[in-house]
């Protein structure tokens, strides 16, 4: 069966299989540009907003490394104390501390606009991938349909025969000889190596990732921060910041003694 | 967030983990390479296949000894699983390009 070869006309591959691959790396790298341009700028927050969501980061840099902290323990429990006050008082709330009979509500995320701004922008991005390979496959189909292009160098089941020699009606002909669709899928998949290598790794063009995305995705992305009650969290913060302060080891406690013990001068353990 | 820490975690300096993704980069141009090869050389079905599997481990091996100094788990988060690892992308990128090399040499003349 494999002795059987096909003889092919030399200018398939050069107006066919060249042209393919060129056109498809090219749309690739005009869909991650394409997708960079589309992309508003992050909305800019107040001062007073941007204090409110870095305070929480705050916290959780110095708690972080508290059971092997490079500050001594004066400071780290100065810093800590204050922090824990500053969040009781709500000094960082965006509209400053919080009046004791208004409620607390979070913003609903349908309603906010910058959320929604956000699951926009990502539907958007999904629309900008899906076009191009469809415009691309319709176009293959059009014009490069009906002839055998290459030979596979792996053999694979009949089943994919329909898939792969769509066009060509040949029942006895080996899967391997394949039409131009299916080069398509071969770049399809192929390329996207070749895309990380010159688009770098966050590339627009990687159509693996436009399997595992989807609007959800960049909801998920979108909201946090957004509904959250500040005011809740900082009273989780306290709790934490309680617990880590009990936690807390300076790494150069009793350093005297170590260096003492390290160079000999005083008996080891 | 957690409130204990990972005090292995805390001595990993960033931007040098990211350098050392340059490894992805290394991994698909030697597949790119050893995928024209399998298509020049006419390896077909397993061969080619076992080609890269030998590019995989020559790849791996010679990372291993020169860069990682033999350990790779100093310089990687993955250690010696995510040295080894082909990575998705870089299959089909083999398949890819296996299929090119073979369809221009051995197919048309």
């Amino acid at each position: 069966m494999d002795r059987l070869s096909l003889y092919l006309d030399p200018q398939i591959r050069d107006w066919v299989l060249f042209p393919i691959t060129l056109v498809m790396i090219l749309v690739g790298i005009l869909r991650h540009y394409v997708v960079i341009l589309l992309q508003s700028p992050p909305k800019k927050l107040s001062r007073a907003a941007t204090r409110e969501q870095r305070a929480l980061t705050r916290s959780q840099i110095l708690r972080a490394t508290s059971s092997n902290s490079p500050i001594p323990p004066a400071f780290y429990k100065s810093i800590s104390q204050h922090l824990s006050e500053a969040y009781k008082a709500g000094t960082y709330l965006k509209d400053g501390p919080p009046k004791a009979d208004a409620p607390s509500s979070a913003p609903n995320p349908l309603s906010d606009p910058a959320a929604m701004d956000g699951m926009m922008a990502g539907m958007k991005t999904q629309m900008v991938m899906m076009v191009p390979q469809m415009v691309i496959m319709g176009w293959i189909n059009f014009f490069f349909q009906g002839f055998v292009l290459i030979k596979l160098p792996f053999p694979l089941t009949l089943g994919f025969k329909s898939m792969l020699q769509r066009g060509i009606d040949t029942p006895d002909m080996d899967v391997r000889w394949v039409s131009s669709l299916s080069w398509y899928f071969l770049n399809f998949f192929g390329l996207n190596g070749l895309y990380r290598l010159i688009l770098g790794g966050d590339n627009g063009a990687d159509s693996s990732r436009d399997m595992t995305a989807s609007p959800f995705a960049a909801m998920g992305n979108a909201q946090p921060g957004q509904p959250q009650d500040f005011n809740k969290l900082f009273k989780a913060e306290r709790d934490n910041l309680e617990f880590a302060e009990g936690l807390h080891n300076w790494v150069g406690e009793n350093m005297d003694i170590k260096i003492l013990r390290k160079y000999g001068k005083l008996a080891a353990l | 967030m957690a409130t204990t820490t990972d005090n292995a975690a805390q001595l990993i300096f960033a931007p040098n983990v990211l350098h050392n993704q340059a490894l992805t980069s290394v991994k698909f141009l030697s597949f790119c390479f050893a995928g024209a090869v399998a298509g020049i050389l006419g390896l077909e079905n397993w061969l080619g296949f076992a080609l890269f599997i030998a590019s995989i481990v020559s790849t791996s091996f010679i990372i291993y000894a020169i860069n990682c100094r033999g350990k790779p788990a100093k310089y990687l988060p993955g250690g010696l699983g995510e040295l080894v690892n082909p990575g998705q992308d870089n299959i089909f990128t083999f398949i890819l390009v296996w299929t090119l090399f073979y369809g221009i040499i051995h197919v048309y003349d």
